[in-house]
């Protein structure tokens, strides 16, 4: 498969002038970083710090 | 010796219950009413609604957790509050109705002196008509979500022998909150179909109140991405882009009959939407406790707002959109009349909205209400049970606690799937809930705290919060480590 069809099938389900067409769609390389387990292994990290600075400061409230 | 009483046993209600017990110990008695056998981690609901969970997964009995921590419970549901006591009784009380522990239909007074209201919203279904005939399914509650499952299996079954089937999920009312559990709901369903290979089948749309993609009820959050700030609209549209779904907006649903649904739109058009499969949220309002005076006159209007949620130390003053203020905001969750009483978790009464109002121009107010999600309920159930406690322990005669949503963040992890390889979620971080404007000009929010994230790393995350939070609940070895 050319490069160009590889990329198509991410966006050929959208219809021209459609909502879905006005916005931006992740390509492969997007997707795949979604569900590799590496790459997710540092962003579990990377949320759960996050998250714990968000609860220390909702809790300190003055 | 002080009693307090929790009314309700849900997020913020059994946080509460849990904390007062824990800094009471047995000099004082914390007794919870609710009318539920079975606390459940609601969040967990979708899951269930898609079969990939069992409803004993996400429950569990209430009753040995209380008795170990010793609290007492009453499976009941509360009717009323005399703040003042009656000609017969002196002390404050509550009038409950009980729902099980073989006292089925049976009245009591509970007096107490101090009363925590918890009871969450009233599943308002008979707001829109139609939506409580049983043309829906829903995920609000465990029982709910088996039989949403279950339609959804007769569905597939009905897409594997080659019939297409059309999917509507959002709200089903102009003036729901709880988008993101619809938003949950609509993306492990897409998950679930990908997965049984009959998505090709399906036609997904979303009907949802929101003006646009991404308000969530909360006018829609900013973060930093690739360079860029960018809205919650893009993040939403982007997602709905990807999976295929189509998306209706500005809606007030006012009519579900089978298979069929009718709105009225912001702009002013009507629409019918035909379906096989609807999840549509109902409104919510409060659970419609009532409220007497000393001489039994009836001051439900002077403690409860007209939806029914409890007023507490916010400002109610009426005021347009452009003069809002975080300030509006409560923090004590102190009820301004009555000093011995508070409102947590989805039952306190907002000041107002948190999305612009918007209306139809036929004056149809068709915007999300706020919403309390778990927590911020759980963060209030805990500073108030703080404050409830230096108050009977004679610390102090006010509040010494807080918890404002102004000043607090939302830690939010929206499921898009199921899988311990294959799932993915969004988390998303929002700091402060409500949007200040002079503080974080533009956006309204702090661009550093408010983020999101779509991958498999989230649904780690989704899933561990579901064990870490039912441990918790059931306050087992560390469960006060766990944070709200
Ligand atoms: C499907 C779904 C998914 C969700 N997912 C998320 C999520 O992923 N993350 C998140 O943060 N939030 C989520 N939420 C929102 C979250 O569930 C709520 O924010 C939270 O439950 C609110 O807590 P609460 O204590 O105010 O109300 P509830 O948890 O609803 O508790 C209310 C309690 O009061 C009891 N009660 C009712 N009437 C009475 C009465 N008359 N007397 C005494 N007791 C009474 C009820 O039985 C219940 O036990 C979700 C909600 C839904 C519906």
């Amino acid at each position: 498969m050319s490069e160009i069809q590889e990329e198509s099938k991410h966006v050929q389900h959208i219809q021209p002038y459609s909502a879905q067409s006005g916005t931006m769609v992740p390509l492969g390389m997007q997707k795949f970083l979604r569900t590799c387990v590496l790459w997710q292994i540092i962003r579990f990290i990377a949320i759960n710090i996050r998250m714990t600075i968000l609860i220390l400061k909702s809790h300190n409230q003055s | 010796m002080a009693r307090l009483v929790i009314l309700g046993a849900g997020v913020s209600g059994h946080t509460a219950a849990s904390f007062a017990a824990k800094w009471l110990g047995n000099e004082h008695e914390v007794v919870v009413v609710t009318p539920n056998s079975k606390w459940n981690w609601i969040p967990s609901n979708i899951w269930v609604g898609v079969g990939e969970m069992s409803k004993e997964e996400v429950t569990f009995d209430l009753a040995p957790v209380y008795e170990k921590a010793g609290v007492t419970y009453k499976q009941a549901k509360a009717i009323s509050i005399n703040p003042e006591g009656s000609d017969t009784i002196d002390a404050p009380f509550v009038t409950i109705e009980y729902t099980g522990q073989d006292k089925e239909g049976e009245r009591e007074e509970v007096a107490y002196d101090y009363l925590i209201n918890a009871t969450g919203p009233k599943l308002n279904f008979g707001a829109t008509p139609g939506l409580d005939e049983g043309h829906t399914v829903s995920v609000c509650t465990a029982d709910h979500a088996v039989h949403a499952a279950e339609t959804l299996q007769q569905c597939i079954e009905k897409m594997r022998a080659g019939e297409e089937q059309t999917f509507l999920i959002g709200t089903g009312h102009g003036m729901c909150t709880c988008q993101g559990a619809a938003f949950e709901y609509i993306f492990n369903i897409e998950h679930k179909l990908q997965e049984e290979g009959v998505r090709d089948k399906a036609k997904m749309i979303w009907i949802s109140n929101e003006s646009f993609l991404g308000d969530f009820g909360m006018g829609g959050l900013h973060f930093k991405m690739g360079g860029y700030v960018t809205s919650s609209k893009v993040f939403a549209e982007s997602l709905y882009s990807e999976r295929g779904l189509d998306w209706i907006l500005g809606t007030h649903v006012n009519k579900v009959e089978a298979g069929k649904v009718t709105y009225e739109s912001l702009d002013g058009t009507t629409g019918e939407q035909e379906f096989d499969f609807a999840m549509l949220i109902p409104p919510f309002a409060g659970v419609g406790l009532k409220a007497f005076s000393k001489t039994g006159e009836d001051i439900t209007a002077d403690i409860f707002a007209p939806n029914g949620f409890m007023k507490v130390d916010a400002d109610y003053t009426p005021k347009p959109y452009e003069e809002w203020k975080p300030q509006d905001w409560p923090s004590t969750l102190q009820n301004p009349t009555y000093k011995n009483m508070f409102a947590v978790g989805i039952a306190f009464a907002p000041p107002h909205i948190i999305s612009k109002p918007m209306s139809s121009p036929n004056g149809t107010p068709i915007n999300p209400t706020p919403p309390r999600t778990g927590m911020p309920s759980a963060m209030m159930g805990k500073a108030v049970a703080q404050s409830v406690c230096d108050m009977i322990k004679g610390v102090s005669e006010t509040p010494t606690h807080t918890a404002n949503m102004s000043k607090m963040g939302a830690a939010c992890v929206a499921s898009a799937g199921k899988g311990l390889f294959s799932g993915t979620a969004a988390a998303m971080t929002v700091y402060p809930i409500i949007p200040d404007y002079e503080k974080y000009p533009g956006t309204g929010r702090d661009i550093n705290g408010t983020t999101g994230e779509i991958g498999l790393a989230a649904h780690w995350v989704k899933h561990l919060l579901h064990y870490a939070f039912i441990w918790k609940a059931q306050l087992k070895p560390g469960w006060t480590l766990i944070p709200e």
